[in-house]
């Protein structure tokens, strides 16, 4: 319940406006600080969800493997640079955002994340690091402006902010399959 | 194979240290405090100048002597220290180091030495008069930048050994935690090979631009690089004191550790958060926007919170212990401290020396009041506070136990005398010496400046009564070094054979066992380098794309 309310704070702080201004007037913050933020509250609100529903969540999700692809889903349409454009300039878009990043993206990929196998866990992890590197390649080396609202500089910046997410993701994979956890613990 | 690793393990515990280990701490500690002395006696030299007591002369001036000064004290005296603490600490916590282990102390030794030697040399020729902060445009000799390059590797070398004795312990003692101590080692080193990365970045850069391979050098790049190691580097020495404060200073007080924990968690935030905050030393560079500064402001102030927690730990741990011993009423506990005893003493003044040092701090991370006082003499008496108090006079408190301990002698109530004497010295000295530098930083007298009064300017004689008492401190602190000094050696070879405990502090009856998740360091690093590359990599994409054509060299003197 504690966390549910943490979730909702950080919520509502997301969307006070001179937050949203502060954090959507550079491209990286965009991405990579007001959209996982808005995942991690909605991380943060899935218990008090799923105390409420727990049907909805075993009627759907029952393996894990429906949400995990809906939270997939949602993270490859906020990777198009068009989205993002869209979500500064149309206000559906931007409601969107706020609505889908919680509650389609962060509340099924908690709920699915321990149901998941080990399998399942890594096809995640390679399929993200993947597509971040991918991405970054793509912004770091596009000749041509992507999103009309950022300038190429911090294009380049966020492709960056991708290599190095996709480099964390690996190290992190790297090191589950080398240091065993269940060794030390 | 195992059995014969616990028999070691416990025939350590029960015979003390093992004399290679001790040897090898020994060694690193008669160093650096051999360094202490030289530097100490430039910072006199300095003090006196500044006060106008003193001209120095022209084959060896202040910037000469302000540089090595920042460089052996702050780069080189720590560095030493540090490792011979740590790798005393695993010796003695791990049972003994692993013979690779060892081998990689005397490495990281030669490497840190040969660096030291290059540097010092190109500083006395003067051909690196570039103030500890080798900020370019000015240029040193190459020779100088790849001193500091055989520094790293040292550094990286003892890292290394750390990480593997840490490991094979692991590897030895499945489920179980790494003890304490050990934890602090891992995280402080960690905490310092992430903070290196930027600068050595910075030096591989200048060091074709010193030999004139390349033309000219991005100054803004180099100084952001610079300071994602300089502020770490402050919270690495930060991070060893305060390992003695939670795991040292409870034993000698005759108490528990606070919590377990809550300790590992204070390790592991200081680790993930540290690196971003070094942007508030460029809070008044031109070239960020404020969005940028103030967000890494907010880094810096993140940081504040683990010290928080640590100074409501350690002023918990003191009231419990001294209820403990029967005190009574709201301060009672405070009477049932041992003030007598300098292993107290001192990290208890350091503790208290960090309220109005971490408060300085806090004031400074903001960027109006910074504004008022940044190229004063104000931040030299912040950093005299921080490093030259807090950390130094908790490391001095270490050696009264760890010396006698290494040397399997006995502090003698004489020395333990001394040693307050000592202890008492070097905080007034401080006191004058750090008060008068914040308060005439205020008054506008600047930093890294040699003694001038500027034709006489009715403002810039006005700072002399100051200068003064900045001269009296001093010279306080340089006896207060002196009988240091005196009481090491002292220590190592002269006191009374005897056997010393290593004190380190037992968990509380029936505390809450440890989580198993605070041992996931592969999440600590990973969060480490997200929160790191969250910090620089706006910034420095953007000096990067939009950098001003580069500078060609200076010389300043």
């Amino acid at each position: 319940m504690k966390q549910a309310i943490y979730g909702l704070l950080l919520y509502v702080f997301l969307m006070l406006p001179p937050v949203v201004t502060l954090l959507e007037s550079i491209m990286s913050f965009h991405m990579h600080m007001q959209m996982p933020l808005l995942i991690i509250a909605g991380l943060l609100m899935t218990p008090f969800l799923q105390k409420k529903f727990p049907r909805l969540f075993e009627k759907w999700n029952q393996n894990g493997v429906p949400g995990i692809l809906l939270f997939t889903i949602i993270m490859i349409y906020w990777m198009f640079p068009r989205t993002m454009d869209e979500a500064l300039t149309i206000q559906a878009v931007q409601v969107f955002k706020f609505i889908s990043l919680p509650f389609l993206a962060g509340v099924p990929l908690r709920d699915s994340w321990r149901k998941l196998g080990g399998f399942g866990k890594n096809v995640i992890y390679v399929s993200f690091s993947i597509m971040f590197g991918f991405m970054g390649i793509l912004y770091v080396f596009s000749e041509s402006q992507l999103c009309n609202n950022y300038l190429i500089v911090e294009q380049k910046t966020l492709g960056w902010g991708f290599i190095a997410l996709a480099v964390c993701i690996i190290i992190y994979f790297i090191q589950l399959l080398f240091i065993d956890e269940s060794e030390y613990e | 194979m195992a059995a014969k690793k616990v028999f070691k393990e416990k025939t350590n515990k029960a015979l003390g240290v093992n004399p290679d280990d001790a040897r090898l701490t020994l060694t690193y500690f008669s160093l650096a405090f051999i360094i202490l002395f030289i530097g100490g006696t430039l910072g006199l030299l300095q003090g006196l100048n500044r006060a106008g007591l003193l001209e120095l002369p022209a084959w060896f001036n202040y910037y000469q002597v302000l540089t090595a000064h920042g460089i052996l004290l702050i780069l080189i005296f720590t560095a030493l220290f540090m490792v011979g603490y740590f790798y005393a600490a695993l010796s003695h916590t791990l049972g003994g180091l692993i013979p690779v282990v060892r081998k990689m102390g005397w490495t990281a030794l030669g490497l840190m030495l040969i660096g030291t030697a290059f540097v010092v040399t190109t500083i006395v020729m003067d051909e690196a008069t570039v103030l500890y902060t080798f900020y370019p445009p000015m240029q040193a000799s190459p020779w100088f930048y790849i001193g500091l390059v055989f520094i790293v590797l040292g550094v990286w070398a003892a890292t290394i050994g750390v990480f593997t004795s840490a490991a094979s312990w692991k590897k030895r003692n499945k489920g179980e935690h790494l003890p304490l101590l050990a934890f602090f080692a891992v995280g402080a080193f960690l905490l310092l090979f992430f903070g290196s990365i930027g600068v050595t970045i910075e030096v591989l850069t200048l060091i074709p631009w010193a030999f004139g391979w390349t033309e000219t050098v991005n100054v803004m790049l180099s100084r952001t690089l610079f300071w994602s190691f300089g502020h770490t580097l402050v919270n690495v020495w930060y991070f060893t004191a305060i390992s003695a404060w939670y795991v040292i200073v409870p034993r000698i007080i005759g108490g528990r550790l606070f919590s377990d924990t809550l300790t590992r968690v204070v390790v592991v935030l200081l680790v993930i958060l540290n690196v971003p905050g070094g942007f508030h030393h460029q809070i008044i560079d031109p070239g960020f926007t404020e969005g940028l500064k103030f967000m890494h402001v907010f880094m810096s102030l993140s940081i504040a919170f683990p010290s928080l927690m640590t100074a409501f730990a350690m002023f918990a741990v003191f009231e419990r212990t001294g209820r403990k011993k029967g005190a009574k009423g709201l301060f009672g506990w405070v009477k049932k401290l041992p003030w007598g005893d300098v292993r107290f003493l001192a990290p208890m003044i350091a503790m208290i020396a960090f309220i109005p040092a971490g408060a300085g701090g806090i004031a400074q991370t903001n960027n109006q009041l910074n504004q008022v006082v940044h190229n004063t003499l104000w931040v030299t008496g912040h950093f005299h506070l921080t490093v030259g108090t807090t950390v130094v006079l908790t490391f001095f408190g270490i050696m009264y136990w760890l010396i006698p301990y290494l040397s399997k002698r006995e502090l003698t109530p004489k020395i333990n005398k001394l040693g307050i004497i000592q202890t008492i010295t070097w905080a007034v000295g401080m006191l004058f010496m750090s008060g008068a530098m914040h308060w005439v930083g205020l008054l506008g007298s600047p930093r890294r400046t040699s003694y001038t009064t500027y034709g006489d300017n009715a403002t810039a004689l006005s700072w002399d009564p100051y200068l003064f008492f900045l001269a009296i401190g001093g010279t306080l602190l340089f006896i207060g070094g002196g009988l240091m000094i005196y009481i090491v050696f002292h220590l190592m070879f002269k006191a009374p054979k005897g056997d010393t405990a290593f004190p380190i502090a037992e968990p509380e009856d029936g505390a809450s066992p440890t989580p198993k998740w605070t041992e996931r360091w592969g999440l600590w690093v990973v969060l480490a380098i997200a929160v790191i590359s969250m910090g620089y990599l706006v910034p420095i994409v953007d000096l990067i794309f939009n950098a001003p054509p580069g500078s060609p060299p200076f010389r300043t003197w």
